[in-house]
């Protein structure tokens, strides 16, 4: 992973901070990290916090589309935070605006989003059983 | 040598072969009577006339008719007669009937013991020499009537070899002051310094001609923003001999291009206002029609102020829009999508009867996009949305 993205715990879930330039080997080595990450704690969500991400184009945005998708498959939600204006801009002007992935303004609010998307989760599960 | 015939004839052989190789002059001899006596090949040349057709004929054959009626040619003479010489510039005849000017030195000669006086002729043609002297003049005359332009002269080293009014009035330097001085006196201290004039005269002589605009300096120490065009000055080989330097002062332009531009972000402000009407949550009253550059603008001061206040509902609402065009529907979709991606839901407000149906005949997709008709509306499902997400999702909040 590049010097300073680091992957913290938060109670159940993990809070990865994604730092400086991302190229095809820093990726591999943070896909790494994180996946083996979250099967190691068993974490229930991954909160991706990309705000320190020099360059974000339509290749960041593949990876880290990329990146939820892995999570998911692990079992756990992940959400993206840390999108500035003129980034979202550019996203939305690349087309690469990553429609199936969760987004929040801050480490808060995403945790809470990670929170809502397995209380959904379970609410249909609960749902689905009562009938 | 000797001053015996032999040595005349000789010395008459060697000043009628000279004669016969002068070309652009006719040198002629006249009599007292104002008669021509003498030809050459010269003189053919200039006139057209051979020796056969002229030799006899009076001086008054060169002059215009009108000259010549006037007697012109003989108030010539007799000026000549006079005062010895006489020198005098004029139009003159061809035998073709076409005029050149011509410069005219009339020398009388006295006759020696026993022949009559006579009058040396010499004409020389200026035609050509006049017509670059006029056209000198009148370019001079030209840049010194302009006068809000500078237009001035620079040569190699970048010193200034001439002035125009419109430069005065620029600079408020008189020619005086300026004239052997380096052009580097009107520019900024760091243009000055960063040789920017070195870079100007490279681009002229390389591309022709330079354009460039900047801040120069008058004599009181303000300063005006100068179009400047500089071309280099070529001798006949090719050589750069100099540059012509010419100077408009745009700073008004440029004032009011800053005023207009000003206003026009003053009213894109004024028209793209974002209001917090509850806690995270923001409403975009669009109004007017939307162009892309006020939607670009909008999606930006948008952006910005969600992430400023850490919204987590924005009301897009679009009852002051007169239509939706896929165009615009285009803009308000790409504004939804760039706040998704910071983490903040959308919700469009105000659609009127006719705007849901040429929004669905226009093929316009709004996605997971929630649309209701009244602003009130709206509100309460924002309102919804903040408080379920509040709730921290330890319960199943309430779907909208």
């Amino acid at each position: 992973m590049p010097d300073q993205s680091a992957i913290m715990r938060m109670g159940r879930d993990l809070l990865v901070i994604l730092h400086g330039d991302l190229d095809d080997r820093t990726v591999e080595s943070i896909e790494r990290e994180v996946t083996s990450e979250v099967a190691r704690t068993s974490a229930r969500g991954a909160l991706i916090d990309v705000s320190g991400v020099d360059v974000i184009d339509s290749f960041v945005a593949q990876v880290l589309a990329r990146l939820v998708r892995m999570v998911r498959l692990l079992g756990a939600e992940a959400a993206i935070v840390g999108i500035r204006p003129a980034v979202a801009i550019t996203l939305v002007e690349l087309g690469a605006s990553m429609p199936e992935v969760t987004t929040a303004l801050s480490a808060e609010q995403g945790m809470a989003r990670l929170r809502r998307m397995r209380a959904d989760d379970s609410a249909r599960i609960d749902h689905g059983n009562h009938r | 040598m000797t001053d015996g015939p032999v040595a005349l004839v000789e010395d008459l052989d060697y000043y009628t072969q000279m004669w016969n190789t002068i070309a652009d002059y006719a040198v002629i001899k006249l009599d007292g009577e104002g008669l021509i006596r003498s030809w050459h090949t010269g003189a053919e040349h200039l006139t057209g006339y051979t020796a056969a057709e002229i030799i006899g004929q009076p001086a008054a054959v060169f002059y215009p008719a009108a000259d010549a009626a006037a007697g012109l040619a003989g108030a010539d003479l007799r000026a000549a007669a006079e005062a010895g010489t006489y020198a005098t510039e004029g139009w003159r005849l061809r035998k073709d009937g076409t005029l050149y000017w011509a410069s005219v030195a009339l020398t009388a000669v006295s006759g020696r013991a026993g022949s009559a006086g006579g009058f040396g002729m010499i004409i020389h043609d200026l035609t050509v020499v006049r017509e670059k002297a006029l056209t000198l003049r009148g370019l001079g005359q030209l840049v010194n009537s302009i006068a809000d332009i500078q237009v001035i002269r620079v040569d190699c080293d970048g010193l200034v070899r001439s002035w125009n009014p419109g430069a005065q009035k620029l600079t408020g330097y008189l020619a005086e002051e300026v004239i052997g001085h380096h052009v580097s006196m009107f520019y900024t201290e760091d243009d000055a310094r960063s040789g920017v004039l070195d870079r100007e005269m490279h681009a002229a002589v390389r591309d022709g001609s330079m354009e460039a605009e900047g801040w120069r300096i008058r004599k009181d120490g303000t300063r005006f923003w100068a179009n400047v065009v500089l071309s280099p000055i070529r001798d006949d080989h090719g050589e750069v001999e100099g540059y012509v330097k010419v100077a408009r002062d745009l700073t008004e332009r440029r004032e009011q291009d800053r005023l207009v531009q000003r206003q026009r972000d003053e009213i894109l402000d004024l028209s793209t206002p974002v209001i917090q009407v509850w806690d995270k949550v923001l409403v975009l009253p669009l109004i007017g029609t939307l162009d892309s550059g006020r939607a670009a603008r909008l999606t930006e001061s948008l952006l910005e102020r969600i992430a400023a206040d850490q919204a987590e509902v924005v009301i897009l609402d679009i009852s002051g829009v007169p239509g939706i065009d896929s165009a615009v529907a285009q803009h308000l979709l790409e504004t939804v999508e760039a706040a998704r991606l910071m983490g903040t839901d959308s919700i469009l407000s105000g659609v009127r009867p006719d705007t849901a149906q040429s929004m669905v005949h226009l093929g316009i997709e709004l996605g997971g996009l929630r649309s209701r008709t009244s602003l009130r509306d709206a509100l309460q499902l924002a309102l919804r949305l903040v408080d379920e997400r509040a709730s921290s999702g330890d319960e199943a909040g309430v779907r909208a």
